[in-house]
């Protein structure tokens, strides 16, 4: 964490961040200490199940929530008392597909919020057909948005918060309620703007495969708190179980299992019948499958075949906070 | 103000109008028909009285009424129902601030609306065979400073409708209560010229009926019409300030 704190490109940084909303006698803690930051380039996820805090979490930041305590930074900066001049540094597509008018044609909405954040629109009508195109809506540019479809409007919205042209970018659930042709054409989009355009993206989602895909790293939130701020990679790896199951005639004899158990450590022979067997070993460096071979060959085991475990976010997202029935370290 | 937001934001409400010129204009052809429900109805009621400038007097009223009326709606509704699309929040994105998106949007439809009041002005004059002084320079600064008091209105109810959602039942009440604010008697007591639009009501019938210039009406009055105008804008704007604190704190910016 030291390390982190001193990088240069700490394009966000949120620290201590607490929201309680009081209403009706009713307490929510909604946030409660979190902090992370985000780096300039990186596509950051805010993963975590309904009502964990991401929405919060973004509407702080951008002040459009009053937090109770914490600090956030944009570009080195205290959001909380230079607002405005943060606020040119940040754009956001709020969840839900109502962050454009919807009487106006996706043209209309882009030229509207890049002139709301002070862009000239008459010197960047190139920019913003650009814009429009990129996001498929070529065709309907000129089509009031109330008319397209939940794909198209949300497009729309991301083409307006990209026309304010930013270089940190909020996305909450930018693929909630998409079909999945274009979430993929979304997810597609944001990695782009990460590695053409070099911005940085905060995007909220409860969809392990959205954030496995599009986030080089990952912030899990469950219930307003922070509990594992790691790479994708490390993420997935952390929880890679290299688990095979190994398929065979023939048995596995004492003198064989105990050939096995020197060189790996997690083995499991659950019976299957006499003439058969079921091997499942954890393998931990790819290489020692030849290891693996090498041993049943010499003992004259015959393998019919082998499957292997796909390791994914979503249980290392389940497993951490603890929905799976027997968690493994 | 910025060049650049001003533009977009006339541009923005210009595509509107249009889009919706229908609307735009079913909502003047409406306030036509009740102005002429209202004369015909007072003519053929007061045809035994000697009707005299009363006319002239409904014809001003009902001006700046209807002026009142487009100026308070586009802001309290507006307001609500940007809060409710969800565009309210992204207002409140520009590094303008959400302050100064307002008030170019306000800006823009009052010239909107001042060109449709000139438009139902002259279909009035035309209808009722009146002839009423029209020297702008008089009759424009008078008329906006008679309707300011309704966007301190507007912004008072806007602010609450953010916290307090029911509070939209109220709205158009409130249209109707003008309508009294309009016909007191200013003479009555001293207070009443702090109610909104009836003191300004009463100078623009001096210049526009009566043919005076700005420069001719009392000091007194001038002032007293920029005081009602300065201190209900100014508790306009502080109530939504207030309440757009609370909105912040409650997370209802974004709440449908
Ligand atoms: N304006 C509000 N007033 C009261 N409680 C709120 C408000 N906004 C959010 N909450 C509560 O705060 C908690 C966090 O909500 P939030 O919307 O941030 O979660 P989320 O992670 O975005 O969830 P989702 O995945 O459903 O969008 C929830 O318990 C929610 O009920
Ligand atoms: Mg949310």
């Amino acid at each position: 964490m030291e390390q982190e704190e001193l990088r240069l490109d700490t394009v966000l940084k949120v620290k201590g961040l607490t929201k309680t909303f009081r209403r009706r006698g009713r307490c929510v803690s909604a946030v409660r200490d979190m902090s992370f930051s985000a780096w300039s380039g990186e596509v950051l996820g805010l993963l975590g199940p309904n009502g964990a805090g991401k929405s919060t979490t973004i509407k702080c930041i951008l002040g459009l929530v009053q937090p109770d305590s914490g600090e956030v930074e944009v570009f080195g900066r205290d959001a909380m008392q230079h607002r405005r001049e943060c606020l040119r540094m940040m754009s956001a597509v709020l969840e839900g597909s109502r962050n454009v008018y919807w009487r106006l044609t996706p043209r209309e909405n882009v030229r509207f919020f890049a002139s709301i954040q002070g862009r000239d629109v008459r010197r960047e009508t190139e920019r913003l057909e650009g814009l429009l195109h990129l996001l498929g809506l070529g065709d309907w540019v000129d089509v009031p948005a109330m008319e397209l479809s939940q794909g198209m409007k949300q497009k729309t919205a991301v083409a307006c918060a990209l026309a304010r042209d930013t270089p940190l970018i909020f996305l909450d659930e930018p693929t909630l309620g998409l079909d999945v042709e274009t979430s993929i054409e979304m997810r597609g989009m944001i990695r782009h703007l990460a590695e053409v355009e070099q911005r940085t993206v905060v995007l909220s989602s409860h969809d392990m495969k959205v954030v496995q895909q599009v986030c080089d790293r990952v912030v899990i939130i469950e219930d307003g708190a922070v509990v594992v701020d790691d790479t994708t990679d490390n993420l997935i790896s952390l929880f890679q179980r290299r688990l095979y199951r190994v398929r065979g005639s023939g048995r596995i004899d004492g003198e064989t299992e105990r050939q096995l158990r020197e060189i790996f450590r997690n083995i499991g022979l659950p019976d299957v019948d006499d003439d058969s067997f079921l091997l499942e070993v954890e393998v931990a460096r790819p290489e020692a499958l030849y290891d693996l071979m090498d041993i049943l060959r010499a003992n004259g085991i015959l393998v019919e075949g082998i499957s292997q475990d796909e390791p994914d976010l979503e249980r290392a997202f389940l497993q951490i906070i603890g929905r799976e029935e027997g968690v493994r370290a | 103000m910025n060049w650049i937001l001003l533009r977009g934001v006339f541009e923005k409400t210009i595509i509107m109008w249009r889009r919706y010129l229908f609307n735009s204009l079913s909502g003047l052809a409406t306030m036509y028909i009740v102005f002429c429900l209202l004369f015909f109805g007072f003519r053929s009621v007061g045809a035994a009285i000697d009707v005299g400038d009363t006319v002239e007097g409904l014809v001003v009223g009902y001006l700046v009424w209807v002026l009142a009326i487009m100026a308070y709606s586009e802001l309290s509704w507006s307001v609500l129902n940007e809060a409710q699309a969800g565009t309210l929040e992204q207002m409140y994105l520009s590094p303008f601030g959400f302050h100064w998106v307002k008030a170019a949007h306000l800006l823009s439809t009052l010239v909107l609306q001042l060109a449709m009041a000139g438009v139902m002005l002259l279909l009035m004059l035309i209808t009722t065979g009146e002839r009423l002084s029209l020297d702008l320079f008089s009759v424009l600064p008078l008329l906006l400073l008679t309707v300011a008091p309704v966007y301190g209105v507007g912004y008072m109810l806007g602010g609450l409708a953010l916290v307090y959602k029911r509070i939209q039942a109220f709205f158009q009440i409130v249209q109707f209560i003008f309508i009294a604010f309009l016909v007191v008697p200013p003479g009555g007591s001293p207070l009443v010229q702090f109610l909104p639009l009836n003191l300004g009501n009463h100078l623009l019938r001096q210049v526009m009926v009566g043919g005076a210039s700005i420069l001719q009406l009392e000091v007194v009055d001038l002032g007293m019409l920029l005081l009602v105008a300065a201190v209900y804008l100014a508790a306009g704007l502080l109530v939504f300030f207030r309440c757009e604190r609370v909105a912040r704190r409650d997370g209802l910016l974004g709440q449908y």
